[in-house]
């Protein structure tokens, strides 16, 4: 899931001063799973901030919304009517679903309520670490099922370094250096052959800016005409 | 409960407003310490500045 966290309160406080009426957007899906953003996360962010203007003596309007994605339209157009009462929205999803929510509505300004870290997994409760880092040209098949170019610091294509030491990675000592479990775990399955050769480098072109995915059902909708 | 006082001081509130005591049901002396702390506290720290808000509302309102 992607992973985010809560931006501090006074960045968020300080973003939203010129404004008196604001909707908080929460997403239900991956920004929920790790406590940033979903309707909990809402709900506290607005007593914080309703709390936090009434110490101040400011008078504001803060409402609260929690969608099930923001990253698909049929759930941004839910709060459609409503959108209109408000003079900004504070969207706690992750980057995507913060920008489809600005696109959906293009003449409300629209702020960031977290910091969108990474896709990972939720290694024990309240704690997520990164696994993927989405190149578009996935080696997992090869490095049993680790990758290097996410668990490795440098993120070497073929390692270890030269800074490995006892297993452990030089950037950081308590880390287990990413090419040595790939080794461990292709011996163990008897497929060292697999990386006894040197991998080719990642393909950057696939990792060109914006990134663009049509499923092949859908290529004569989307692409017709073009080759 | 760490994290709710950190909530708290975020908002520009004393996090000592709020505690947790553990408490046996049939531990009075432990029940009244916990309540003198806390109103040791409130005194020292002054009215909430949330509450004070809300009565001058209604003093307007009238």
């Amino acid at each position: 899931m992607i992973v985010a966290q809560r931006k501090p309160f006074e960045e968020i406080k300080k973003s939203l001063a010129p404004y008196q009426n604001i909707l908080i957007v929460g997403c239900g899906t991956c920004v929920a799973v790790c406590l940033a953003g979903g309707k909990k996360e809402v709900g506290l962010l607005a007593s914080q901030l309703r709390m936090n203007f009434r110490i101040d003596k400011k008078k504001i309007r803060i409402s609260e919304e929690t969608l099930e994605r923001q990253c698909d339209r049929e759930f941004l157009e839910m709060i459609r009517q409503q959108v209109g009462d408000y003079d900004a929205l504070l969207s706690l999803a992750c980057g995507a679903g913060i920008q489809f929510l600005a696109e959906t509505y293009p003449d409300k300004p629209v702020y960031a309520g977290v910091n969108t870290t990474f896709i990972g997994v939720a290694e024990a409760a309240g704690m997520w670490t990164e696994r993927c880092r989405a190149c578009g040209d996935c080696v997992l098949s090869l490095t049993g099922g680790i990758c290097p170019r996410t668990m490795c610091t440098k993120g070497l294509n073929n390692g270890p370094c030269g800074g490995m030491a006892e297993g452990k990675c030089e950037v950081d000592p308590d880390r287990p250096c990413a090419w040595v479990m790939i080794y461990e775990r292709l011996a163990e399955e008897n497929r060292l052959e697999n990386i006894q050769g040197i991998l080719p480098p990642a393909d950057y072109s696939r990792q060109t800016r914006p990134g663009k995915v049509t499923h092949s059902a859908y290529l004569r909708r989307y692409h017709a005409g073009t080759k | 409960m760490e994290y709710t006082k950190g909530l708290l001081k975020e908002i520009g509130l004393e996090p000592e407003r709020l505690e947790m005591f553990h408490i046996g049901a049939s531990d009075a002396p432990a029940w009244a310490r916990a309540v003198t702390e806390m109103t040791e506290r409130a005194r020292a720290l002054g009215p909430n500045p949330l509450k004070k808000e809300k009565k001058t509302i209604i003093q307007n309102v009238k």
